[in-house]
């Protein structure tokens, strides 16, 4: 019996061990590419912080205050699909961070880029994150069943802990949902900025098929469907079309 | 009660059996002969009923044969009549007269073959007249097979358009009507649909039905509403084809139908169930004469913001809000009341839209009729300025007149807002240039913020390596799980535990209990020896005493005179007689048994069990 958790508690330790002590000297190398970055971009040296920011970026050393520099850039370099795009990635990781917030607000706002408009349950979900939702969802399910099992037991049932199980279980539920909606609606993984210029969503995979919308740089669609280089994509004012694939980004990477 | 049930019973037997005497008397069979009408006119057909009391299998005439009428045999039916408990039974056979001539007719005496032999009917005369057309004999009469009625007097269609010229583009209504002659029983199967090139037309909504007397014969109507739009110029020419119906026409000759159960109406020629085994069903096509519709090309020369709209039409046009800040949304609602093709009518465009940036409008249409010929379509727009503004500029939208033969544009008010925020406009500068051309090197923008500009770096960053997986998707989230499922786990085996000790003990103290029980009993009788007498009664207070202190775990086996002494609350005699029962008890246990068979005495037995009951 001991000899299995001796053997667990020996293969966390050892998985600890890089994070104790190989972390740090990676996360220098990563501060002094950022720290690098952060310069040019005050020098206004835009391309050259923007390819310091990538690099990081493509090495996966992600984190909310990365994307926000990188939108900066980008949007000083003139290109506001990829701004707004590095913003929604800032906010993704961070849903709080105000500055992302803000910038995002005002790029949109510049460059008339269009929005998806969130259906009924996400407007009124707006009070926690997806994440916060989860957790909230395990908490209350595992209060339930705990809940339940001391029911099972005792041999008294009072109404006020019958009750509770009945509340802990809808919130568990109530907050599962709210997962669901928020990972599957507009702003959910399938979401997209579009980081071409004007670019046409059309009626078929084809150039010359019939235009339904022209979207602004950092207008939002939500990837449904990929057909070679093309994406199906829901669009803003509830329209659904084909765009070249080179011209959106996820915004989840 | 039992009389009163006698009574009842005595009464019912009396009744039916002068019911039966009455029914006797009316047994002689008689025939009468009657017409609906003896007034009508050509193509308006009359019934003749043959009634017949009084005979139950009388043979009614198969063939009734009138030069210039048309009689065709069409069912029969039951009659049963009561009159001061006399009832009486008749069949009525029923035969339809459809007048082919005008004139005076004759109908002669109807032979009937009743049981008791051949009974007449009376003559009868008919008066025909022309019908409202003034023909004195039917227009048309079917070919030939069983059709007896001339279908276009049973069905017709017919295509109402108003208008004889219209232009390319201009909705004009139409209208089908469908009309089934009302005495024939009928089932419209299929409408018709509008047949010819270069139009479209609406989809027909339900129809609407009606009764009309068309040259004095009743019609159900069933009219379909629609409108047509020509798509080119030149003659059109539009019909309304395959409408389908299917009629039920009275088959010749006079077989009689094999139910004799069937019930037909006794006013109609007809049943009004359709279709109820009477006559021939039929199903007929029809269709209405070609109708011509001259279509003239719009004239050349529309104005830019013509986009095909034809009919007259209104604007109205709003804004909402009316103060708001550069960039700000405002949606512009423009209103197109009317009547014409809304399915061409486009929103409005602004008059001029400089420092203005507009987005595609969306639009809804609110039919006023059927046909979706006249309503109201209205256009919202959002638009957000640029630059600071006091108006909307007008909406303009034109469309073609076909009354004034001329194109109308119709200009909206000036809608007056109040757009602020002027001043901080000319700060973004560089933001602007930034969408439009690549500045010059020099020309950067510094990381300074400004006014309507981005805010600043963030240098400070927190732990690197974060990523997009959702916190359910990953593996420290169900690593956490693993916490309250592990304490629910040991929750649920500390307490399945416990019960089972619970019941391990409550199984022990059960077989103390029994085991007490038992040697109460045994101490009862008087048949032990001395020495087993004692070493029962001493484990009797051994288990009285481990029972009363369960909750102390003492076990039986290891209570000696003081722990029995203390577990329970004695006098002090009492406590002598206990310890004086352990000391007698370890005597005769190691003293060996003494010879023969010896008893208790049955004092010492009394005081034991005495003792022995006062320890609870």
């Amino acid at each position: 019996m001991r000899a299995p958790l001796l053997l667990l508690l020996t293969a966390a330790a050892l998985c600890l061990i890089p994070k104790a002590f190989g972390a740090p000297v990676a996360h220098a190398e990563v501060d002094a590419t950022f720290a690098k970055a952060n310069a040019d971009y005050a020098a206004g040296h835009f391309p050259t912080a923007i390819a310091g920011y990538e690099s990081l970026v493509k090495s996966r050393q992600w984190n909310p205050s990365l994307f926000y520099d990188l939108g900066n850039a980008y949007f000083r370099d003139g290109d506001p699909g990829r701004a707004i795009l590095n913003y929604e990635r800032a906010l993704a990781l961070d849903p709080a961070q105000p500055e992302a917030r803000a910038n995002l607000q005002l790029v949109r706002d510049q460059a008339r880029a269009l929005e998806l408009s969130g259906n009924w349950a996400e407007q009124h979900l707006a009070y926690l994150t997806r994440d916060q939702y989860a957790w909230l969802a395990a908490a209350a399910f595992w209060g339930a069943a705990a809940i339940f099992c001391g029911l099972y037991f005792s041999r008294r049932r009072p109404v006020v802990w019958i009750f509770a199980l009945l509340l802990l279980g809808t919130i568990s539920a109530g907050a599962a949902c709210a997962v669901y909606e928020l990972e599957a609606g507009s702003a959910g993984n399938d979401l997209a900025i579009v980081t071409g210029r004007n670019i046409q969503a059309r009626l078929a995979t084809a150039e010359s098929a019939g235009t339904v919308l022209l979207l602004p740089a950092g207008s939002e669609i939500k990837i449904l469907s990929t057909r070679g280089n093309w994406l199906y994509a829901a669009l803003p004012n509830d329209l659904r079309g084909w765009i070249p694939a080179q011209s959106a980004e996820p915004v989840r990477l | 009660m039992i009389k009163m049930t006698r009574f009842r019973l005595f009464f019912l037997v009396a009744l039916l059996a002068l019911a039966a005497t009455q029914r006797v008397r009316a047994d002689a069979p008689n025939v009468t002969a009657v017409l609906t009408s003896s007034e009508t006119e050509v193509d308006r057909p009359v019934q003749l009923q043959i009634k017949v009391t009084g005979d139950r299998s009388a043979t009614p005439p198969s063939d009734i044969s009138v030069d210039g009428l048309d009689i065709r045999y069409t069912g029969q039916s039951q009659l049963v009549e009561g009159r001061n408990f006399r009832f009486t039974y008749s069949f009525v056979y029923s035969y339809t007269i459809l007048p082919l001539k005008a004139g005076t007719f004759i109908i002669p005496p109807q032979v009937v073959q009743a049981s008791s032999g051949r009974l007449r009917t009376p003559a009868l005369t008919l008066n025909v007249s022309p019908n409202d057309d003034g023909a004195t004999t039917p227009r048309r009469r079917s070919g030939g097979g069983s059709s007896a009625l001339d279908e276009k007097k049973i069905v017709f269609a017919e295509l109402i358009i108003p208008k004889k010229t219209a232009y390319v583009g201009e909705s004009v209504p139409a209208e089908i009507r469908l009309g089934i002659y009302t005495r024939i029983p009928h089932r419209l199967v299929e409408g018709a649909t509008l047949s010819g090139q270069g139009f479209t037309a609406q989809r027909m909504p339900n129809p609407e039905q009606s009764t009309e007397s068309i040259n004095g014969r009743p019609y159900d109507i069933i009219t379909f509403k629609t409108a047509i739009t020509a798509v080119r110029s030149g003659k059109l020419e539009i019909s309304a084809r395959d409408a389908k119906a299917i009629v039920q026409i009275p088959r010749r000759g006079g077989s009689r139908p094999r139910s004799p159960f069937d019930i037909f109406g006794m006013d109609d020629p007809f049943s009004n169930d359709p279709f109820a085994g009477v006559g021939e069903q039929k199903e007929v096509a029809f269709s209405s004469e070609a109708t011509t519709l001259e279509i003239k090309p719009l004239p050349p020369n529309a104005p830019p913001s013509f986009t095909g709209a034809v009919g007259l039409f209104s604007l109205a046009t709003d804004v909402k809000p009316k103060t708001a800040q550069i960039g700000d949304p405002l949606t512009v609602t423009a209103t197109i009341s009317g009547r014409g093709n809304f399915d061409r009518v486009t929103a409005p465009v602004l008059e001029s839209d400089r420092g203005w940036h507009t987005y595609p409008p969306g639009s809804s249409f609110k039919p006023d009729d059927d046909i979706g010929l006249s309503g109201s379509k209205t256009f919202e727009m959002v638009l957000t300025p640029n630059e600071p503004k006091k108006a909307v500029p007008p909406l303009i939208f034109s469309y073609f007149d076909p009354l004034k033969e001329a194109y109308v544009t119709l200009k909206g008010d000036k809608l007056p807002v109040v757009v602020e925020g002027g001043a901080t406009a000319p700060a973004t500068p560089a933001i602007a240039s930034a969408f439009t051309t690549p500045p010059p090197v020099t020309a950067r923008p510094t990381a300074a913020p400004q006014a309507q500009d981005i805010l600043y770096q963030l240098t400070d960053h927190g732990p690197w390596d974060q990523n997009f997986t959702p916190i359910f998707m990953r593996p420290v989230f169900w690593t956490a799980q693993t916490v309250p499922f592990l304490g629910l786990i040991a929750f649920f085996g500390w307490e399945m535990r416990r019960r089972r000790l619970e019941n391990r003990e409550g199984q022990r103290l059960a077989a103390w209990e029994h085991e007490t029980a038992e040697l109460q009993r045994k101490l009862r009788r008087a048949d032990d020896p001395p020495d087993q007498y004692f070493a029962e009664a001493l484990r009797l207070v051994q288990l009285k005493t481990a029972l009363a202190s369960r909750g102390r775990g003492i076990e039986p086996n290891t209570v000696d005179a003081e722990t029995a002494v203390a577990a329970f609350d004695l006098p002090d005699e009492k406590r002598d007689r206990v310890r004086e029962l352990f000391r007698r008890s370890d005597e005769l246990r190691y003293s060996g048994r003494p010879n023969g068979n010896t008893t208790v005495a049955e004092q010492t037995r009394r005081e034991v069990l005495e003792l022995i009951d006062s320890l609870a």
